[in-house]
């Protein structure tokens, strides 16, 4: 999207640190610093450290604009404006896998380690410093970084522990998806509630004695304290440099040591049990191959119901961007570990319920877009997943096809499925349901319901004669 | 030089990185908290009225 030359956007989470401030303008991502951050950032640009995470691609692209151009909200100038570099899709920690939340976390210390050797500190530790280049993380939140303070702790560590390591304990050591945890608190898990579910022998699970308990008993102890008398105390007793560094390895040895634990899923099975023919299959590839190469390259496909990832990868060929969002974060998490082993680039794996996707979140429920604010695609994949939808979870079909048209940016492709009530996999869905509950759930129908909101550009009939492919346009 | 961190980093969960960073940290925390006790005892003398 294009904003006028005068027009700034102010977004919406960027608040919580009043020296610096991120916007919108030009179709560009800007960020606003006041005279001391301006002061921190220029020894940060000068700095040994910096420029290398950024020419590793590990914090993301930064160069200073002439600040005049873009006042401050209270109209005052910026001491100076910072140009970054654009995220192709902007994603939520609680849309993350497990692997993804912790090669974050890694990455997260790694930056910290960087700055710290170099005489620098983070200010903050959360999980939303970080974005995603396909299956790189890269930290974004340039703003954070300032000169340390000798002798004092990371300050960002609570909230390290809140975002990030809290709710990879909960998945590696109780086998609990932490996403919906992470959805509901924007400032992430409380160590006190944390300590509340690792009782027992689970007390002295890797990582919980201290990192759960102890923390959890000294925030009670010490609530009262005053933060800086702390820190002047810490100095005096000898708390160093080379402690906060020790501090940030072990953490990173506790995360790389972590493994999800979680019984196999019905969605890994999916696949294994899946009725496709090859013939079907091919054709189904064939037609998808045919409608990303028709016309110019589309920016942005979004893979509703991605599975492992076997179309996104097909798209990603033919697209500057693929965002594939899975349901099951087992078959999520594989998916990401091997985009990630396969260094690719190009595909975002998310984990997101079709039927629930991410609400507005944080403060005033801005703080955090929703996925339907976030997802105008230019082509959106949605092979074999209205059925799940319609008769797995009883959405209208009429409604499924708006929210399937609703992804697309004005004038975008859909790409749609439907899978006859005839079809095996749709037989099994219908038999689980009482009978006649679905009368409408038929091919006719669904071809009305969409030709009455989109214009069909071609149907596909799969040889198996149960499956129908659509490419439609919509709106524009 | 006066603390401009714009987030409450918790006094608790700044003492228990020094006991997560090892024995050099746990050597900075019983220091603290011995500092801590004998300050308590050096002041109960002159709190007196």
């Amino acid at each position: 999207m294009t904003v006028p030359d005068t027009e700034v956007r102010g977004e919406p989470g960027s608040f919580r640190d009043p020296t610096n401030r991120v916007f919108y303008a030009d179709g560009e991502v800007l960020r606003g610093l006041d005279a001391r951050a301006a002061e921190d950032w220029r020894a940060l640009a000068a700095s040994d450290f910096f420029p290398p995470l950024v020419a590793a691609g590990k914090v993301c692209g930064t160069e200073p604009v002439a600040a005049a151009r873009f006042p401050a909200p209270d109209g005052r100038p910026w001491a100076a404006v910072l140009r970054h570099e654009r995220i192709p899709f902007v994603s939520h920690p609680y849309e993350w896998t497990f692997g993804m939340l912790r090669d974050a976390a890694l990455l997260h210390l790694e930056v910290l380690r960087a700055a710290l050797a170099a005489g620098f500190t983070i200010k903050d530790g959360s999980a939303y410093n970080l974005q995603w280049r396909g299956a790189h993380p890269v930290f974004i939140d340039v703003g954070s970084f300032e000169p340390a303070r000798d002798g004092e702790p990371w300050a960002g560590y609570r909230q390290f522990c809140q975002t990030l390591l809290y709710p990879l304990l909960l998945t590696a050591h109780l086998g609990v998806d932490f996403q919906p945890w992470l959805r509901a608190q924007v400032d992430g898990i409380p160590a006190e509630q944390m300590r509340r579910l690792f009782t027992g022998a689970r007390r002295l699970l890797p990582g919980v004695p201290t990192h759960v308990h102890l923390h959890s008993a000294l925030q009670r102890r010490h609530a009262a304290a005053s933060g800086s008398e702390v820190r002047e105390q810490l100095r005096t007793a000898g708390y160093s440099r080379g402690l906060a560094l020790a501090t940030a390895r072990r953490i990173e040895r506790l995360i790389r040591r972590l493994r999800p634990r979680r019984v196999r899923s019905h969605w890994a099975d999916y696949r294994d049990t899946c009725t496709y023919s090859a013939g079907d299959r091919a054709a189904k590839e064939r037609f998808v191959a045919a409608a990303l190469t028709a016309g110019p390259p589309p920016e942005l496909v979004l893979d509703l119901g991605a599975n492992d990832g076997r179309y996104a990868r097909l798209a990603a060929r033919h697209a500057g961007y693929v965002v594939a969002v899975e349901q099951d974060p087992a078959v999520a998490d594989e998916l990401y570990a091997a985009l990630r082993a396969e260094e690719q680039p190009r595909v975002l794996p998310l984990v997101m319920d079709l039927a629930d996707p991410s609400p507005g979140g944080g403060w005033r429920g801005a703080e955090r877009a929703p996925f339907a604010r976030r997802a105008r695609a230019d082509v959106v994949l949605a092979l074999a997943v209205a059925h799940h939808l319609a008769i797995g979870r009883n959405v209208p079909l009429g409604q499924v096809v708006d929210q399937l048209a609703d992804a697309c940016a004005p004038g975008g492709r859909l790409l749609v499925e439907f899978v006859h009530p005839e079809d095996p996999m749709a037989r099994r869905l219908l038999a689980n349901r009482p009978a006649g509950l679905f009368g409408d759930y038929r091919a006719e129908v669904f071809d009305r319901l969409l030709a009455a909101r989109c214009r069909i550009r071609r149907r596909v009939e799969l040889p198996g004669g149960t499956r129908t492919l659509y490419e439609v346009v919509v709106g524009g | 030089m006066e603390h401009l961190a714009y987030l409450d980093a918790g006094s608790g969960s700044l003492i228990v990185q020094a006991v997560v960073g090892g024995v050099a940290g746990a050597a900075v925390a019983a220091r603290l908290y011995w500092r801590r006790l004998t300050a308590r005892f050096r002041r109960r003398p002159a709190d007196r009225p």
